[in-house]
């Protein structure tokens, strides 16, 4: 496939992307699942397709990817994928995520999802990381298992190449807020690393069960599950206190958009007004914790038609700080770095382009 | 048969379109595709008007869609590309995206002439 030519990032010391995915599949992750589980299933093979569909449930939709429509080729091979990376999307570091890992929240199996964890970052150090000097990652958790999540993130701290963990809030079950998260939460402020949540498609089916059996086609799902997984967890994270209790923790959000962003800050900031009793932990206003705390991912930038209206966006959740450039390569939806160049570049200083593609992440990621 | 004139830019011999169904070809700097849609040929520029993948390189096909009854039927085979980086569909006729018709790739006008393929601009 050809690609074309980058546009120039004059002045941008260092690109970083801020979302990239694997896409391991059972026969990557098997030879590094360890504990019971490693010889409970020795023979299973891949009896009847393989066991992993059962272990992490699809919500089962008609997907893009489906129709061959789209032809993503350098997805699964780690040089293929820098070269994509680098060559193409002119990226000078990038942060790794899960596909299929995303769902560990909905993970039936308690253990088993904290042994897939497990795995999965061994995978991504061993076939990744240590191979690619441009790419970084995010280490994964199994949110049910909170104490076995917080060693799991003391084990990885001091890992060069780790620089976020990630907290599959996608499917996630109590919400994110609930006090049951403390010690992952902890472990995670205590690692310095920020705090990453990524939802997915299939998490339809574990939070919202009842709009997955009434949506019958991929759009309507997806459309709706991204940010409104995010506006579940983020809304029980701020009334639950989570920042206030982990000052020190950053919670960066990704790949729902950017529109509902300033709503929701300030429909919290109304909420709070009207029943702070709800939330006696806070001691300032829910805007004051976004603006201290949190960031946010660009991909999916929906309507870059209309430049002039994803610059008001921006601006409106003060984006010229808390925005991170970031492809999503290789999903069906991913960005390509220029959608995002042209609209920052026609209507912010050179301070703003430089802080969406490379400082506000250096600072986050820590590199 | 009209000549090409000085607006004819040469893309390639026609029997270069033998057995299959689009060639690639670069006029001008830009790259351009010739599709064979059943007996006629169009030129539509390769520049997605998305985000700038190879928007005629992907997958040739039909589209889903529904009947004067309302069933699904998959019809217009052969008549549309797809961009390979997001799936987005075009009416290779037209360049039209076919899910809106504010986005669509540049066509050109083709001149067969004497076994070559010229693209007008
Ligand atoms: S670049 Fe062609 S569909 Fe997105």
């Amino acid at each position: 496939m050809s690609t074309k030519t980058k546009r120039s990032f004059e002045g941008v010391a260092t690109v970083v992307d801020t979302d990239v995915h694997l896409t391991e599949s059972q026969a990557d992750l098997m030879p590094y699942l360890e504990g019971p589980f490693a010889e409970l299933i020795e023979n299973a093979g891949e009896k009847y397709g393989g066991f992993w569909g059962n272990w992490y449930p699809a919500a089962g939709y008609f997907s893009p990817m489906d129709t061959g429509r789209i032809e993503i080729d350098s997805a699964g091979d780690p040089h293929e994928l820098r070269d994509w990376e680098v060559e193409v999307l002119g990226v000078d570091r990038a942060v790794l995520n899960p596909t299929q890992n995303l769902g560990l929240g909905y993970v039936h199996h308690d253990e088993l999802s904290a042994a897939l964890a497990h795995a999965y970052n061994e995978y991504l150090l061993d076939t990744y990381l240590d191979d690619v000097s441009e790419f970084y990652g995010s280490a994964v958790v199994s949110p049910q298992k909170p104490y076995a999540a917080a060693e799991e993130i003391d084990d990885r701290a001091d890992e060069s190449k780790i620089v976020s963990i990630m907290f599959p809030t996608s499917g996630l079950h109590p919400p994110a807020g609930h006090s049951m998260y403390d010690p992952i939460y902890d472990a995670i402020e205590r690692s310095g690393l920020p705090v990453c949540m990524h939802n997915g498609v299939s998490g339809l089916m574990a939070s919202f069960p009842l709009q997955w059996r009434g949506f019958s086609r991929f759009m309507e799902a997806h459309a709706f599950v991204n940010p409104a997984q995010h506006m579940v967890n983020v809304a029980s994270i701020i009334t639950h206190g989570v920042p206030e209790r982990f000052p020190d923790l950053d919670f960066v959000i990704m790949e729902a958009g950017l529109g509902w962003i300033p709503y929701y800050i300030h429909r919290l900031d109304e909420e709070y007004s009207a029943a702070r009793h709800d939330a006696p932990e806070l001691t300032q206003p829910p805007s004051a914790y976004f603006e201290d705390q949190f960031y946010f991912t660009s991909q999916p930038i929906e309507g870059t038609g209309d430049p002039n209206y994803v610059r008001n966006v921006i601006d409106a959740f003060g984006g010229q700080e808390k925005l991170m450039f970031s492809s999503d390569y290789p999903h069906f939806d991913f960005d390509h770095s220029d959608a995002l160049l042209d609209i920052v570049r026609g209507g912010f200083e050179d301070g703003t382009v430089e802080n969406v593609f490379s400082r506000t992440a250096d600072r986050v990621f820590g590199f | 048969m009209p000549e090409p004139t000085g607006d004819h830019h040469y893309a390639a011999d026609l029997d270069e379109l033998e057995g299959t169904d689009r060639l690639l070809t670069e006029v001008n700097g830009l790259e351009v595709a010739v599709f064979r849609v059943e007996d006629d040929l169009y030129a539509v520029s390769n520049y997605c008007v998305h985000q700038g993948g190879p928007a005629c390189e992907g997958r040739v096909s039909g589209i889903l869609t529904v009947d004067d009854e309302g069933e699904l039927i998959y019809d217009r085979n052969g008549e549309i590309v797809s961009c390979p980086w997001h799936g987005w569909e075009f009416d290779i006729r037209t360049g039209e995206h076919l899910a809106n018709p504010r986005y669509r790739l540049p066509t050109f006008d083709v001149l067969v002439h004497d076994g070559e393929i010229y693209i007008e601009w």
